[in-house]
């Protein structure tokens, strides 16, 4: 599997919290390669199974929705009020490209900024409270082809870097996606589990989508993959992992240290590259939830780094995919948890 | 007009490094005009009319657009910049650019929303938060693809919003750049000095030259202009408004413009039917700040474009306005 390929195809597809449909299905095709039965269920949650008659199931996780907007509001000149869905970087948002997306087609717009002879001093950040969607449409005509509730989304076309590195809006979870399709191509039929898949929805703005998808999946274990820091000019260095040296694996009190263990353990044996992320509670994941789905779930969280987290310009190392692909296959073969 | 000003606007050239742009404006109007390069990269264009002018008049529009430059690269391979122009930092952040000669695709981060404080996430970013990251590793990998001093241009396309607005980087000036190409192309009643110019954004540095060369009795400014007619700013704060034509200025923080001029370009614009509006703050200030005091002074006018959320990768303006500032100005450039 070309994973920079996949990768493109599935950051290039909208999936807006609570409007993943689109994500969705180009997450299901792609899943429809190493499981039989995949389906899209009426959230845009995507659930795929593999079952090998072992004794525990697992359940790998990644989200699939992106943080974006939502317009609330059309003004009388046609320009479009928004919030933030999920958690939006407000001082990046003047002159920012976007799509809306239109029942009727997507509708290109600027995000309005506002010039420094009404903004009020320059250490004050942009207040999102003043921007607006700008798309040259009078209010009629936006109003006309514009709902209230309509997604906006960062317009950006991936786009490669140097090396193996790549950039784009909702590389925050596509990551995660491809890191299990690559998981699942690996580990072929050596399971040691059966397995589920979800691809879950609604995780920005509460990880709505894992509480349905690990209550239905009702598994004995399962890990969560998303993606966490990178290092990063201004980053905290001692609170970031580092871009191209291997997957995240998290310890914390709320996940399993055995199976933490086990990935560090696996990690050596096979000599993977990784690195460890401690974090002392809830880890900001789908595993908050899954872990304490119908009678709890052994919950791992595997995590691939990247830089610029919930901005239109994530950056991601393919390496890091890989590997975090390799371990989690590595993983799925051992089966002795 | 929507095309040629496409073109220019797609060319990269900031302060200082505007020859791409002079090599694309020469090859337009090469056989339509008599033209030399200076020695600062202005180019100064003589077009003969059917008339001689009593009075010598100058017509201008600067080449270069805000920008960024490497100034130094940290270990992590990203590289620190400075702002080439007046660019405000929300402008930089979170948006992507080229780097340098070999045009080096790069983002331009800074440390994610989730790992910032509070109080801080209420601040515009420092330039010295950010930086651009271009994919490099390390400093030496980064170091064979870029170097100190190399200039750092907005990716960004040009896209056609609504019915009548078009959205791109450096409309400010290659908007002036495409009305000269366009006059110079066509036939002109006098004869009429063009000059394309280098360093608007970082000084007004290129006119200073050019208008002394010259020695022009009149000028006439081709610009682009903040237009803030957006929810929250009402009233004066707008400064002008899109849709309602050209923007001819009385005042702004570089020049008390000719009156004799402004009342001829409203006059022009009543009898000719053309929209035309005046700027309603007193902000902003372009190259005729140079040029009314060159030599013994010079009698100068500006005509901008209003333009929404200017020096930025997002700039927008309305293709009404082209049309009716390309109107305005051809008469003026008739009769002046």
């Amino acid at each position: 599997m070309d994973i920079k390929k996949t990768l493109i195809e599935l950051c290039s597809a909208y999936g807006v919290s609570g409007d993943e449909f689109s994500a969705s299905d180009v997450a299901k095709k792609y899943l429809s390669k190493y499981m039989t039965k995949v389906t899209v269920d009426g959230f845009g949650n995507v659930y795929g199974d593999m079952n090998f008659g072992r004794k525990k199931r697992i359940l790998l996780d990644a989200h699939i929705d992106q943080i974006g907007f939502i317009i609330n509001y059309v003004t009388e000149d046609g320009f479009l009020k928004f919030s933030p869905v999920g958690g939006v970087d407000t001082r990046l948002l003047p002159a920012q490209k976007v799509y809306v997306i239109s029942p009727n087609g997507d509708i290109s717009g600027v995000i309005t900024s506002v010039p420094p002879h009404i903004s009020k001093g320059d250490e004050k950040a942009t207040n999102i409270d003043d921007l607006y969607i700008d798309t040259g449409l009078d209010g009629d005509t936006a109003k006309r082809n514009i709902p209230l509730g309509t997604r906006a989304v960062f317009c950006a076309e991936p786009k490669e870097l140097l090396g193996d590195r790549i950039t784009s809006p909702a590389i925050d979870d596509r990551a995660g996606v491809v890191t299990i399709l690559r998981a699942l191509e690996l580990v072929g039929k050596d399971s040691g589990y059966d397995i589920s898949v979800a691809f879950s929805c609604m995780e920005e703005t509460g990880e709505s989508g894992a509480k349905m998808t690990s209550y239905n999946a009702e598994c004995d274990l399962a890990i969560a993959v998303d993606v966490s820091f990178a290092n990063a000019k201004g980053e905290d260095k001692n609170k970031c992992g580092e871009m191209g040296k291997g997957a995240m694996i998290g310890i914390s009190p709320t996940l399993s240290k055995e199976m933490s263990k086990a990935l560090i353990k696996l990690a050596e044996k096979n000599n993977i590259p990784y690195q460890t992320e401690v974090m002392s509670g809830e880890t900001g994941t789908d595993a908050d939830a899954i872990g304490v789905s119908r009678s709890g779930v052994m919950t791992a969280t595997v995590s691939v780094p990247i830089k610029y987290m919930h901005t239109p310009v994530e950056v991601v190392s393919v390496s890091d995919i890989e590997n975090s692909a390799r371990l989690i296959a590595e993983f799925l073969k051992d089966g002795t948890i | 007009m929507k095309e040629l000003l496409k073109e220019l606007c797609l060319l990269d050239g900031i302060s200082g490094d505007e020859q791409r742009v002079r090599e694309y404006i020469l090859d337009k109007i090469k056989g339509f005009c008599e033209y030399s390069v200076d020695n600062l990269g202005n180019i100064i264009a003589f077009k003969k009319g059917k008339n001689k002018r009593d009075k010598k008049l100058m017509v201008s529009a600067h080449m270069d657009e805000v920008g960024l430059i490497v100034t130094s690269v940290n270990d992590d391979g990203s590289l620190n910049v400075d702002t080439v122009g007046g660019i405000e930092t929300s402008a930089i952040i979170g948006k992507r650019v080229f780097v340098g000669e070999k045009r080096i695709s790069g983002v331009v981060g800074s440390a994610a929303i989730h790992n910032i404080s509070k109080e801080d996430r209420k601040k515009a970013p420092k330039l010295s938060d950010l930086s651009v990251d271009i994919g490099a590793p390390d400093k030496n990998e980064a170091l064979k693809y870029v170097s100190v001093g190399e200039c750092v241009t907005f990716d960004s396309d040009f896209t056609e919003l609504g019915d009548n607005k078009i959205k791109a980087k450096a409309i400010d000036d290659r908007f002036g750049c495409a009305v000269m190409i366009k006059l110079i192309q066509s036939e002109l009643d006098f004869d009429t000095f063009f000059a394309f110019l280098v360093q608007e954004e970082v000084g007004l540095r290129g006119a200073k030259a050019a208008a002394y060369s010259i020695a022009p009795d009149a000028a006439l400014v081709i610009e682009a202009t903040t237009a803030c007619d957006i929810p929250g700013a009402e009233e004066e704060k707008r400064v002008c408004v899109q849709g309602m034509g050209p923007v001819v200025s009385f005042m702004d923080r570089s020049t008390i413009y000719s009156k004799e001029l402004y009342s001829l370009a409203f006059e022009i614009a009543n009898e000719k039917g053309i929209l035309c509006q005046t700027k309603t703050m007193i902000a902003g200030g372009n190259d005729a700040g140079a040029i009314h005091t060159a030599r013994g002074g010079v009698k100068t006018l500006a005509v901008s474009l209003p333009c929404r959320y200017i020096h930025s990768p997002s700039s927008v303006a309305d293709m009404r306005d082209l049309e009716s500032s390309y109107e305005l100005i051809k008469q003026l450039v008739q009769r002046i």
